[in-house]
């Protein structure tokens, strides 16, 4: 029977009983950093949601009761509604403006260096001075914005125009990251195709449509999925920009969790709040997959 | 062998990493004027102070701590201050670790919240003994408004409550009269004042026949779009004799007519008399421009309007909040006070207790910040009641109304969360929606925030 084995059988059960270690050596810090701060406390948050703690004293199991009440919460209602028109609003302008500098920046001229510094220094400024920077810029009297405008629109104290406020002040502070990654992924793409497409009689919107856009494709998935979880959990602009007023014009999820946990100290209902997020986070990631992978099969 | 070394290693940097991970010691909060204090020597008491004050009163607390510490070289009170909402924040967490700090500062209509979840003590045993810290010695409402279910939790340090600024020149210009700094003006008096101060871009008044009211250029008074408007309704509300929350405390008490009522008046400024701004945002800096000739707010502006006066000759001057339903007065009102919190070390105590008496006793310093101090010797004083514009505060501290003490009171009342209180007032006065239905709204969120465990 041994005779009959594969050659290289024996050879492959050896490597699979000696583990490399080195490698996790490597990733330990990472490893380390991930479970005790992101893993670990969201597992903790998971077990929280199933409880009425309040930061103090023993937390009690009340099953499915925070979720319950989650779906008869009209303040919940409102953060949900008002991250979806967030997002919505958002997440456009973010990609299309990131794909649009990119290319801009992408050209060989002049202020091309200052241009892409010009468009990723807003993304490494604290969103907590974003936000007082743009309450000043959206004030309605004196605000640059409606200077600039010649008009007097209440943006951050109008229910009706708050939330456009902090779409600009989100767009204007995020788009460089994406701008990044789609230069990134323009500068993968190899210059030859451009010239092969040139030789071919493409001219230059051709090339975009034919070989940029489907290339970039990658790219833009992944600019899109991260781009529509960073806008869903969007928090320190409304914080620092509005607190979610006037009314509950401009109160997000996110803003809604630090709300009830840290300000009402019910610990379980945030972290019900939290979870539901996580789950929406999920099942679109899950829809965008499906239809990615779909799509490349359309392409290639 | 290598590998095995190797192994060894990882395994070692590892739990290298996670000791180093777990005895990092707890960081005390961030806070913004803490200095970094080096260590007490043997012998000495360390108290460790939090307080949510940011502005220029910080700078008052941090003097009087200092000065403290340099009459009393057996202890040390190190003072951190951070803004209060994430001082609570820091609070819970650290009372949760077990290692509260020894004297925390906050609002009396903040107590019973904390008091519910068991992070602060009773203090009518604690202070029995105290030549200082007894009922006589302070001021009643200030006293009265630090128990929570009949027991004391709180040493009250100063009130505050809403007053009206005006400003002289703007006066002056229109002709009119200033008034006196007590009584309160009644309605008609202060609507008068308010259509004359009303100027459009022809110079004429909101009293004259002609004016434009699309072209203002001075209101007569500010109308507040964040948590002051309902601080204002509160005022408003209680001249009407108002009550809030049930007795108890398990369902709101609104009587809706009279709610509706005092909204309606401060809505009417903004929308039908067109004598305040709407959607206002920067109160004081309206004011100071001469964009409004009055201002409702709080003694703690006093500083900022005495600096102005010095260097651009800003002229001043302050009254009572208006008595505008004519029945007994009454003005939306707070104050600070110091509590000690359960978590912390019982052996400081004492030392706590000793630091707060000098503190009741020493607090003139602190009223430099436009505060009214709560201790009867230090309020009485001359020096004291001579200080520019608190005539009229100091005639409303009797009448000031807190908010009540309930465990929800964030829920309610939160100026930085989409509260009942907050979405009614910005309702009403940025969307002029109709105060009947908001304060409808607001009564049922009120109750079933009330009615939850």
């Amino acid at each position: 029977m041994r005779i009959l084995a594969p050659a290289g059988f024996q050879a492959r059960a050896a490597a699979r009983k000696r583990i490399h270690w080195t490698p996790f050596l490597f990733l330990a810090p990472y490893l380390f950093l991930f479970v005790s701060l992101r893993l670990g406390p969201s597992l903790i948050g998971l077990a929280i949601s199933f409880t009425n703690w309040s930061a103090v004293g023993v937390p009690q199991w009340v099953g499915l009761a925070n979720y319950q009440a989650l779906f008869i919460d009209p303040r919940f209602r409102d953060a949900l509604t008002n991250t979806v028109i967030f997002t919505a609003m958002a997440v456009p302008a973010l990609v299309g403006l990131g794909l649009a500098f990119a290319l801009f920046l992408n050209q060989p001229h002049r202020g091309r260096g200052l241009g892409r510094v010009a468009v990723f220094t807003p993304y490494v400024i604290m969103p907590t001075v974003v936000g007082v920077l743009w309450t000043w810029i959206l004030e309605k009297d004196f605000g640059l914005l409606n200077v600039l405008l010649g008009r007097q629109i209440p943006w951050l104290v109008s229910p009706s125009w708050a939330m456009l406020g902090l779409v600009l002040a989100a767009v204007w502070s995020m788009v460089g990251y994406n701008t990044v990654l789609f230069l990134a992924g323009l500068q993968d793409i190899p210059t030859e195709l451009y010239e092969a497409a040139r030789i071919d009689g493409a001219n230059a919107w051709r090339s975009f449509w034919s070989l940029t856009l489907p290339l970039l494709a990658p790219t833009a998935f992944l600019v899109l999925m991260l781009t529509i979880i960073n806008t869903f959990q969007v928090f320190d602009l409304v914080y620092v920009m509005t607190s979610g007023g006037p009314g509950t014009s401009t109160l997000t999820m996110v803003q809604y969790v630090y709300t009830t946990a840290f300000q009402f100290f019910k610990f379980g209902y945030g972290s019900a709040v939290a979870m539901v997020m996580f789950v929406i986070l999920v099942i679109v990631a899950l829809i965008q997959t499906r239809a990615y992978r779909r799509g490349l099969e359309s392409i290639y | 062998m290598q590998t095995g070394n190797v192994r060894w290693m990882s395994l070692l940097l590892i739990v290298v990493l996670l000791v180093a991970g777990c005895a990092a010691p707890v960081a005390p909060p961030a806070g913004e004027t803490a200095a970094q204090q080096p260590a007490a020597p043997e012998g000495v008491v360390t108290l460790e102070f939090w307080g949510g004050w940011t502005g220029p009163d910080a700078n008052t607390m941090q003097a009087i701590v200092d000065r403290y510490n340099a009459e009393h070289p057996n202890v040390r009170v190190n003072l951190s201050m951070q803004a209060w909402s994430p001082l609570f924040d820091a609070f819970i967490a650290a009372s949760s670790a077990g290692s509260a700090p020894d004297i925390l500062a906050m609002h009396p209509q903040e107590l019973a919240q904390f008091v519910h979840l068991g992070l602060i003590l009773p203090l009518d045993e604690i202070v029995a003994n105290s030549e200082v810290i007894k009922p006589e010695n302070y001021l009643e409402n200030a006293w009265e408004g630090n128990k929570v279910d009949g027991k004391l939790y709180g040493v009250p340090l100063d009130l505050h409550m809403h007053g009206l600024y005006y400003n002289k020149a703007a006066f002056e210009k229109a002709g009119v009269a200033v008034p006196p700094s007590t009584p309160p003006v009644n309605r008609n008096e202060f609507m008068e004042m308010a259509k004359r101060l009303t100027i459009d871009a022809n110079g004429k008044s909101a009293a004259e026949e002609g004016f434009d009211a699309n072209n203002i250029v001075q209101y007569a008074i500010n109308a507040h779009t964040n948590h002051h408007a309902f601080f204002q309704w509160w005022s408003l509300y209680n001249q009407l004799g108002g009550q809030l929350i049930s007795e108890d405390g398990k369902s709101c008490a609104m009587d809706l007519d009279k709610a509706a009522q005092a909204w309606q008046f401060l809505q009417d400024l903004v929308y039908v008399h067109k004598v305040a701004p709407q959607g206002q945002t920067d109160y004081p800096r309206d004011f100071l421009d001469g964009r409004t000739a009055m201002l409702v707010d709080g003694p703690w502006r006093i500083p900022q309007l005495e600096q102005a006066a010095a260097e651009s000759g800003f002229r001043w001057g302050a009254t009572q909040y208006p008595n505008i339903f004519g029945g007994e007065f009454a003005v939306w009102g707070s104050g600070h006070n110091f509590t000690l919190p359960s978590k912390a070390d019982p052996n400081k105590q004492a030392a706590a207790v000793a630091f707060l008496e000098w503190m009741a006793a020493n607090s003139a310093e602190w009223a430099k910040s436009g505060q009214l101090p709560a201790f009867k010797a230090i309020l009485e004083s001359e020096e004291f009641q001579q200080m520019e514009g608190r005539a009229p505060f100091i005639a409303s501290m009797p009448y000031e109304k807190l908010f009540p003490a309930t465990p929800k009171y964030n829920e309610i009342f939160a100026s930085n969360a989409p509260t009942p209180m907050m979405v009614m007032a910005q309702r009403i006065m940025l969307e002029a929606a109709d105060p009947a239905a908001e304060v409808k709204t607001a009564c049922e969120a009120i109750s079933a925030i009330l009615a939850t465990p």
